[in-house]
């Protein structure tokens, strides 16, 4: 159960971030994921989209339908008020785990 | 290039969602690998090598259907209870606490032949505060982002849980009273859903009717 949490609560984050930037469709998310944390986070579909679902009837996120860059009709995500106002708790509430676990691990952070 | 809509629609064909909505889902989930595919065939990987590698994005399909499902029906729910629920059981409670202020206080009702168990019961002071409870009940709907029958229904809740529950006791007095006289029974039933389902289902719907016009005259004017 926690583990579950966890890791939906640093997905949620991880997609909040990078919706805060631009709009984007669900591949350019994942894609975007990948680049930004130099390839330690892959987000496959069946992970993403059921996240994404989720985080749209919570009224974070819309996806509407537009034509992208090469031509083709794609769902692009756009992060909503009540989205950017769950960024800085979530932000915080990682940090604090993580400052936690590099005490508890005894991980010295470079 | 394979169909990649082929391929989902093959995989994801009984995802249990209003038509349109699936359809949308699985589009969308084709458009996906659609992409992955083309980024691996530029990254130079061969056709064969990029269809496998996109189709292991997905691990288990039954999986990936059970998760959106999940996803779309926690919001389904979530809905469910603030546009109906929540309205619903404050127009029950409120017109029922009502009803019983005015037992309270010593308010009777007009019964047309007393005695009578098929009588016709008006209680009048309570049958015309109810517009204003069906009124309640629609506007915390609509409040609530509530389209339609869900509106309707949050106003007139007290009758649909009366009518269940009148439903209920009839079924079982036919079955524990088999020897007792059919016709009592159900004068008695077409006596109680007149004064306790379409009389006071009336008042709630006409509250209900009213603010719908209401709103809508103040968004025109808007």
């Amino acid at each position: 159960m926690i583990r579950t949490e966890l890791k939906r609560g640093t997905a949620e984050l991880a997609i909040l971030s990078i919706l805060e930037q631009q709009p984007l469709h669900g591949y350019e998310i994942s894609r975007r994921i990948e680049q930004d944390s130099a390839g330690a986070l892959r987000f496959t579909l069946a992970a993403l989209y059921p996240l994404l679902y989720r985080m749209e009837n919570r009224g974070w996120v819309r996806g509407a339908w537009g034509t992208s860059d090469n031509g083709r009709r794609r769902r692009c995500y756009k992060l909503l008020p009540r989205g950017r106002k769950m960024l800085a708790p979530l932000r915080a509430e990682w940090a604090d785990l993580f400052r936690a676990m590099c005490c508890v691990a005894k991980v010295n952070h470079a | 290039m394979l169909d990649w809509l082929a391929y989902v629609n093959e995989r994801l064909d009984r995802l249990s969602l209003p038509e349109s909505e699936s359809l949308q889902v699985r589009e969308e989930l084709a458009a996906h690998l659609e992409d992955n595919y083309l980024s691996l065939r530029a990254q130079g990987l061969s056709e064969s090598e990029a269809v496998r590698l996109t189709c292991e994005q997905v691990s288990s399909w039954q999986e990936l259907r059970r998760d959106i499902l999940a996803a779309k029906s926690e919001a389904f729910m979530r809905n469910r209870v603030s546009q109906l629920w929540i309205p619903g059981l404050i127009t029950l409670f409120g017109s029922a606490a009502l009803l019983a202020i005015f037992e309270i206080v010593g308010l009777r009702p007009l019964v047309l032949h007393p005695g009578d168990p098929s009588s016709l019961v008006l209680y009048f002071p309570w049958l015309f505060s109810l517009p204003l409870f069906g009124a309640l009940g629609a506007y915390l709907s609509l409040r609530a982002r509530a389209k339609g029958l869900a509106v309707y229904c949050a106003g007139a809740f007290p009758v649909l849980i009366m009518a269940a529950a009148l439903l209920a006791v009839f079924l079982v007095a036919l079955v524990l009273d088999r020897h007792g006289s059919l016709r009592i029974v159900t004068s008695a039933f077409a006596a109680a859903i007149l004064n306790w389902i379409l009389l006071p289902g009336f008042f709630l719907l006409l509250g209900d009717l009213l603010l719908h016009l209401a709103t809508k005259r103040r968004t025109a004017s808007n």
